[in-house]
């Protein structure tokens, strides 16, 4: 089996977390130049008469099942050798929803761009300078990251 | 550069504009919803038909809604009345901008009923936004309780039988449990039973507040309006607005003293703060998108958990101490959809004012008015009984308590033999129009409810937090102090310049949206490093791809407070003489005032010193001083010429 490195991961806290959105706002302008929690990768869930709110993302799986399923592995789903993220490459997906029907978790942390018929997912901020730009601006510190070393 | 824009038959210059896209605007989400509940017919127009290049968004779009419907000359329950919800342009943006106002002829307003506005902030605008509208307008009333259910472009007005006289918090809980990321606008009972003091509530603690609102969707049988949007809104330069809130980030850090301000019962003594903070307090709370999350959420085992902020707390000290009593109040108001500063704040201080005074006895309380006479007033009720009958004659419709305390005492003011002083104490209680009695500072905030429809203050604190650097900065004269000032002592000279100033960026930050809670500390931060106006053309530049510049954005305001003064005498014949406040404030000092400002000495202000401040100002505005009405040339000035037209052919254009 091909070797996957470890990756670095979103770690969020309910305990903390104001459900107030702004790691989806940050994230889907960041990324997609738009405002809307409809093209963030980052999503609140969030539960106002409890004010327990949940956060779904990538878990950036040790073996990462959306990329072994990937018809085009690493072309279209990739691994970022520095974070060990898997990433989606936009040019080269096709949008064949292999890897989000290969998700293990629900709702899949995979989702389609209706628009550019591409999957879209978590890449930790591939190449942006601050880190992951949730984490960056959550001013809580409800999400955190966790390097690839310190994860257990 | 220059362009000519052209939107549907109307010729627009803007400066330097890149042509807004009909079909996928930045910035504003690009449609406007139409619903007649009578006709149950459903109808959306690009939100370019309404020019929101000039008039943004908020107060400004409804206005120019409102303006284009023919400012209908209806009563607040009337059908014909449109409810207009409308968010900006900034709305959804990271930052203080996740607001939407509620406009409508507003059943609140005191002894008319006046075409008014009502901020709230929440997840509901966001969402409204997402699922594509920038303005949804409610006409007409359904048959049976209804709510109107939006799912992106699905509008649907459903049946809500089984929801009406359901608390606001169980009827969101029933809504959400079929469409669990929708977020509710919704009515308690106090709206349905058409409360004068009733609120729109999104959530816990998210409100429109003044106005009264609530009874007008009641009016209209319409119980909530569940939004799900799963859009997105675009951005013309996203890199810049990345850029941009960078100064977000760093303007937040300087807020958090503010939040811990409100975090807990501030009026109250340190023990009761603490055992809120120690003991129920949950988590922050706020609107979508903003870092600051300025509201508090706390749980009462028992009692429920629910948001708080400022007015909610007010039921502490006067009334009382012990934190249970202090939450039931904020819970009780919240479930039965009522305004917190009538509900917990006016009327019980009217009640135990009057009392004090000796203008009403307890046997009246008790037997002419009804309500026990709870332990602050010298009787035996516990505030549990107490404010269990007061909200809820306030919900029940029936009783004068639920027309708000204008009409309380103007019912009471013919019933009882003391009832005059109690009117009298009223209209010292209560500003002006019906609503009560919140900064009235100086010459400039005296001033600028004189010519508004509510309590403006709530979205213009800059009367009361202004600093001599940052009057002067704006190039305004000084009051000397950041403190809450006595009227005699305030200088009338330039008054007129403040009032105005204030006016017009009150209607910018209710029509981008900005915050107040932010605009109220940050425009005055340290200018000109972190001049909010500036870092506004700025930000809303970057969104919407339209170059505003801080001039073409100080016009914007200007012409949406000059529509709405073109609704005002269109609709409701708004005169010089219509321009003031109630008569105690001219005749003596004024020291017994609602909430926090008890004790304080304002006035009386000097009635000849005030008619010569209205000269300067209408004549600052461009507006006849004869009769307040705007002219000609001040209305072609702003782009207004459709508008002066109209006032013309009602023969009102001076």
């Amino acid at each position: 089996m091909h070797e996957v490195p470890k990756s670095g991961v979103l770690v969020h806290d309910p305990n903390v977390c104001a459900g107030c959105g702004v790691c989806e706002v940050m994230c889907s302008l960041y990324h997609e130049g738009v405002l809307g929690p409809a093209l963030a990768r980052s999503h609140v869930v969030r539960h106002p008469f409890t004010a327990e709110h949940g956060h779904n993302v990538c878990r950036q799986c040790s073996s990462p099942s959306c990329y072994f399923a990937c018809p085009l592995k690493d072309k279209a789903m990739c691994v970022d050798e520095k974070t060990g993220a898997t990433y989606v490459d936009e040019d080269e997906c096709t949008g064949c929803r292999m890897c989000i029907d290969a998700c293990p978790f629900d709702p899949p942390r995979i989702r389609i761009n209706a628009e550019k018929n591409v999957a879209f997912k978590c890449d930790l901020c591939k190449g942006r300078a601050g880190g992951p730009v949730c984490v960056e601006y959550c001013s809580f510190q409800a999400l955190k990251f966790v390097s690839k070393d310190a994860r257990r | 550069m220059r362009r000519v824009l052209f939107v549907s038959g109307f010729e627009v210059r803007v400066k330097g504009c890149e042509a807004i896209d009909v079909a996928k605007p930045c910035g504003w989400a690009g449609k406007v919803l139409q619903v007649d509940l009578t006709d149950e017919t459903v109808n959306k127009v690009p939100t370019t038909n309404y020019r929101p290049e000039k008039f943004i968004g908020g107060v400004g779009l409804s206005a120019k809604i409102f303006w284009e419907l023919g400012c209908p000359k209806v009563g607040a329950f009337d059908p014909g009345n449109p409810l207009i919800i409308s968010v900006g342009p900034l709305t959804g943006t990271y930052g203080p901008f996740g607001r939407g106002e509620v406009c409508a002829i507003s059943p609140q307003c005191y002894p008319d009923e006046l075409f008014t506005y009502s901020g709230f902030g929440g997840m509901f605008p966001a969402e409204m936004k997402h699922a594509g509208y920038d303005s949804i307008v409610v006409l007409g009333k359904a048959e049976k309780p209804a709510y109107l259910s939006i799912r992106d472009e699905d509008v649907e007005i459903k049946d809500a039988d089984g929801l009406w006289g359901v608390d606001t918090f169980e009827a969101q809980r029933v809504l959400m449990s079929d469409e669990p990321e929708a977020s509710v606008l919704v009515i308690g009972p106090a709206g349905e039973n058409l409360s004068r003091v009733a609120v729109i509530l999104n959530e816990t603690k998210f409100a429109a507040g003044q106005g009264g609102f609530g009874a007008v969707m009641g009016s209209k049988n319409l119980k909530a309006i569940s939004v799900r949007g799963t859009g997105v809104v675009a951005v013309a330069k996203p890199d810049k607005v990345l850029e941009l809130t960078r100064a977000i980030v760093e303007e937040n850090k300087k807020m958090y003293w503010l939040r811990s301000m409100f975090q807990t019962p501030y009026t109250a003594p340190q023990e009761t703060k603490d055992v809120f903070a120690q003991r129920y307090f949950k988590k922050h709370y706020g609107c979508y998108g903003c870092p600051l999350q300025c509201h508090s959420i706390h749980d009462i085992p028992g009692m429920g958990l629910s948001g708080v902020s400022c007015a909610n707390w007010l039921y502490a000290p006067k009334f009382s101490l012990d934190p249970k009593e202090i939450w039931e109040a904020n819970v009780l108001s919240q479930r039965l959809g009522i305004n917190t500063f009538e509900g917990m704040v006016g009327l019980p201080f009217l009640l135990a004012i009057s009392l004090e005074a000796g203008i009403l006895s307890r046997k009246e309380i008790e037997e002419d008015i009804g309500l026990p006479t709870p332990r602050w007033l010298g009787g035996t009720a516990t505030n549990h009984e107490f404010l269990t009958v007061l909200l809820d004659k306030i919900a029940d419709g029936e009783s004068p308590f639920a027309d708000g305390a204008a009409r309380f005492t103007e019912y009471f003011g013919k019933k009882l033999v003391s009832g005059e002083k109690l009117v009298d104490l009223y209209k010292e209680m209560y500003t002006a129009r019906g609503y009560a009695f919140h900064h009235v500072d100086n010459l400039g905030s005296a001033l600028h409810w004189a010519t508004d429809t509510r309590d403006p203050v709530d979205s213009c604190h800059e009367y009361k937090l202004n600093s001599p650097e940052s009057m002067e900065h704006f190039g305004l004269p000084s009051y000397g102090s950041y403190q809450i000032v006595d009227l005699n002592k305030t200088v009338y000279e330039g008054a007129e310049r403040v009032a105005a100033w204030v006016q017009d960026n009150q209607c910018l930050k209710n029509s981008l949206p900005v915050c107040e809670f932010w605009s109220m500390i940050t425009s005055f931060y340290k200018p000109p490093e972190m001049d909010l106006r500036v870092f506004e053309s700025r930000l809303l530049s970057a969104v919407t791809g339209l170059d505003m510049d801080v001039d073409e954005l100080a016009k914007a305001g200007e012409r949406i407070w000059n529509l709405r003064r073109a609704i005002m005498v269109k609709r409701e014949d708004r005169t010089r003489e219509s321009d003031t406040l109630n008569e105690p404030y001219f005749k003596k000092a004024i020291k017994c005032l609602a909430g926090i400002a008890t004790g304080l000495v304002n006035g009386p202000i000097d009635k000849a010193k005030f008619e010569a401040l209205k000269d300067r100002y209408y004549e600052l505005r461009g507006w006849d001083a004869n009769t307040g009405w705007p002219t000609r040339a001040k209305l072609e000035e702003l782009g207004l010429k459709d508008v002066a037209d109209e006032l013309a052919s009602n023969g009102k254009l001076p």
